[in-house]
């Protein structure tokens, strides 16, 4: 017995005590506490916090907008004031586009739920494994499939870089020199497209997140299959990825998606031009 | 057919049109038989593989430790079972016996010869040094320790030792599990009655029959389709001069379309399956093996997609899942309603604003080819992030070899959809070219 104790001893000095030991001093002092139990409350905590502060500017900002909106409808007989207004509305887009770049648009969280047998007569549980979390932008996203080894991760990297970045901007200036300039300039054909056309390309970056999302963050195939069994998943050891979410980045990304749409077809009604 | 209104008397419905709307409609069943049988052999497919994957998942595998303690115990039992000692084994264990009973005898004749102080004690030292020479007992030892030896090798002590160890070892087997075995008795007995087998490797079999079958005749039918849809298209062509037929011409083209989309939607898109192929490591020099270990896999149509987001109790995958829905499935099924009535009705009702701008000006709201875009871009990266996380649980080592494997593709509802945006695409030139006075 006093064997096995000294044994025990030893194989528990290996590498993850340590690690575990250090990681866990560290975000003690960071957090203020002394406890596992009071570490997660504080973490749950301080994260709802930032989760409503969040949303609530996310709200905030789309107010702004919808506010411009609005006052477009209200202006919409006073033409002198038209091309002011528009050019001022370019920059809440720009706003929009940027913050919908940098904050993050989806968390992917994938962990095995419950690890729960019974090992010679004594029950071992572990509980939320996380097996991988991540965080991403979409410049995070174009980051991580640019540094892909594969040819084709690289191209889709930059697709979705042209569309949330390229595409925008340069509709978004070419909406303001198609307002601003001369005659022959307004009316050149890669100035119309992009003015008119090239809005819901950046739809596309929508849409993969949107999918991808679906894909990885609602893998709850088996437990679907498992409870038509009438099977209870509680003590199973599956890899969920239920808390996967999209985040406020997401929202203000589309928002300046529909905004720049709704701004072109306000241009064409008050372009001096033709706008076909 | 609405195409015969009197108020368009650019419209003769004559004996060509009567031909024309023939031919078209066998077209257009044959493309709706086609879709049809598609529709239903891709449900019958994903429902397959979402069987097979559930029986292969990695919970009733590599994460279950019932499967991993029948594995290890059959190893050990048959390690118990085999048991018999070698020559090598059996002299290092005769020279064991025999240097401990040498002990022994050491160690008992040197308590007799101490000195003693009774007379007992005195008496017996002298019979025993008298009668017994340790030399000769000595001598003796190496035969005791064989017989001693042959002894616990005789195959009945054998069976003795074996039988406690064993029944150790089974004890020990009772009282480590969790809560598979359930499940899985659960899962094996439903899909076995469902598809009238009895075991694994008949089960296994049965699936990849049936896959096999099925892949093939799915891209038949996908081809046959696309091919209705050329044809149709082909006509176009042929008849680009014939300016008297083109409204018809039109007019059935539209259901075409409609079907495609319809088709297109609602036939798997992309189909997600990540697994580890063989994981296996060398126990007492035997091989441990687990075999398809499903880690990942999903295999969605476009409609599931946007059902599954609308399902959600969050607001923002709601608001994604409307989104797609209206800009990619309501809105291109208006446009083309709003292009068959444009085409076909009265003057004044055609030139209706809400129809003409659905028909003409909507474009940028129709996100149908940004759909197919996003389709591609997403499975290209998907497939680019799970291949390398895959290639990390790659190893290959003296101990432990896992193969991994990503069998993610596209579907045949991604072939479809790209045909009916590209055919929509050509019908909302041709619409512009055949009404040119509209357009504007």
């Amino acid at each position: 017995m006093k064997k096995f104790n000294a044994v025990e001893k030893n194989a528990y000095v290996d590498s993850t005590l340590n690690a575990n030991d250090s990681i866990t001093t560290k975000m003690y002092v960071k957090y203020h506490v002394s406890s596992p139990d009071e570490f997660n409350s504080k973490l749950t905590t301080s994260l709802d916090r930032i989760r409503t502060i969040t949303y609530n500017y996310c709200f905030a900002m789309l107010g702004c907008v919808i506010a411009v909106l609005l006052l477009w409808w209200f202006l919409r007989n006073r033409v002198e004031l038209h091309a002011t207004l528009f050019i001022m509305s370019l920059l809440f887009a720009f706003i929009l586009l940027a913050v919908g770049l940098t904050a993050s648009m989806i968390e992917v969280d994938a962990r095995i739920k419950s690890l729960d047998f019974v090992l010679l007569g004594q029950h071992v549980v572990f509980k939320n494994q996380v097996l991988f979390f991540q965080s991403k932008s979409i410049l995070d996203v174009v980051e991580v499939l640019v540094k892909q080894p594969a040819v084709d991760s690289i191209l889709v990297g930059v697709l979705i870089l042209v569309f949330s970045i390229l595409f925008p901007i340069m509709k978004l200036t070419s909406t303001g020199i198609h307002l601003l300039s001369r005659r022959k300039i307004a009316e050149n054909r890669v100035v119309k497209y992009f003015a008119f056309q090239s809005g819901k390309w950046s739809m596309a970056d929508v849409i993969v997140i949107a999918i991808l999302m679906v894909y990885i963050g609602l893998n709850g195939l088996l437990e679907t299959q498992l409870a038509n069994l009438n099977i209870k998943t509680d003590f199973l050891t599956i890899i969920t990825t239920n808390n996967t979410a999209l985040q406020p980045g997401y929202i203000v990304f589309i928002s300046f998606v529909l905004y720049g749409l709704i701004l072109s077809t306000i241009l064409k009604f008050i372009t001096p031009y033709d706008s076909h | 057919m609405t195409t015969d209104k009197p108020s368009s008397p650019a419209k003769k419905f004559g004996l060509p049109n009567i031909i024309l709307v023939l031919g078209l409609s066998i077209l257009l069943c044959g493309e709706a038989y086609f879709g049809y049988r598609l529709h239903t052999l891709s449900s019958e497919q994903e429902q397959i593989k979402e069987d097979y994957n559930m029986s292969n998942n990695i919970t009733f595998g590599l994460f279950s430790v019932d499967q991993w303690r029948d594995r290890i115990a059959t190893v050990v039992n048959g390690q118990v079972q085999d048991f018999t000692l070698t020559r090598a084994q059996k002299r290092a264990l005769q020279s064991q016996v025999q240097a401990q009973l040498s002990g022994l005898v050491h160690k008992t004749i040197a308590e007799i010869n101490k000195p003693q102080k009774t007379l007992m004690g005195k008496i017996k030292k002298f019979a025993v040094n008298k009668l017994v020479s340790e030399d000769e007992i000595q001598a003796q030892v190496p035969s005791f320790a064989k017989t001693i030896i042959d002894k616990v090798n005789s195959p009945a002590s054998k069976r003795r030792l074996k039988d406690i160890a064993t029944g150790k070892l089974t004890q020990l087997e009772n009282q480590t599990y969790d809560s598979t075995s359930i499940a899985i008795a659960a899962v094996t007995k439903y899909l076995y009655s469902k598809y009238h087998v009895s075991d694994p490797i008949q089960f296994n079999n049965r699936i990849n029959e049936q896959l096999a079958a099925i892949r093939t005749v799915t891209y038949d039918y996908a081809y046959a389709m696309l091919g209705c849809v050329a044809a149709a298209a082909g006509l176009w062509l042929l008849m680009r001069n014939l300016t008297h037929l083109h409204t018809t011409l039109f007019f059935m083209s539209l259901p075409f379309a409609l079907i495609l989309l319809l088709v297109g939607i609602t036939t798997t898109m992309i189909e997600v399956d990540a697994r580890i192929k063989t994981f296996n490591f060398v126990l007492m020099g035997q091989k441990v093996a687990f075999d398809n270990q499903v880690l990942f896999f999903q295999s969605k149509s476009l409609f599931k997609i946007v059902e599954v987001l609308l399902k959600q109790s969050k607001p923002d995958a709601i608001v994604v899942g409307t989104l797609i829905f209206v800009f990619v499935i309501v809105l291109p099924l208006l446009r083309m309603l709003a292009r068959g009535i444009h085409i076909t009705s009265p003057k004044s009702f055609a030139k209706n604003r809400v129809i003409r701008y659905l028909a003409f000006e909507s474009g940028k709201w129709d996100m149908a080819d940004v759909m197919v875009v996003g389709i591609l871009m997403t499975y290209i990266g998907l497939n680019g992030i799970l291949k390398s996380q895959l290639a990390n649980l790659n190893i290959k080592n003296a101990f432990l070899t896992t193969i991994t494997e990503n069998n993610t593709s596209l579907q045949p509802g991604y072939l479809i959809f790209v045909g009916y945006v590209i055919f929509a695409f050509t019908l909302s030139y041709i619409l512009k070219r055949i009404s040119p006075e509209d357009a504007k």
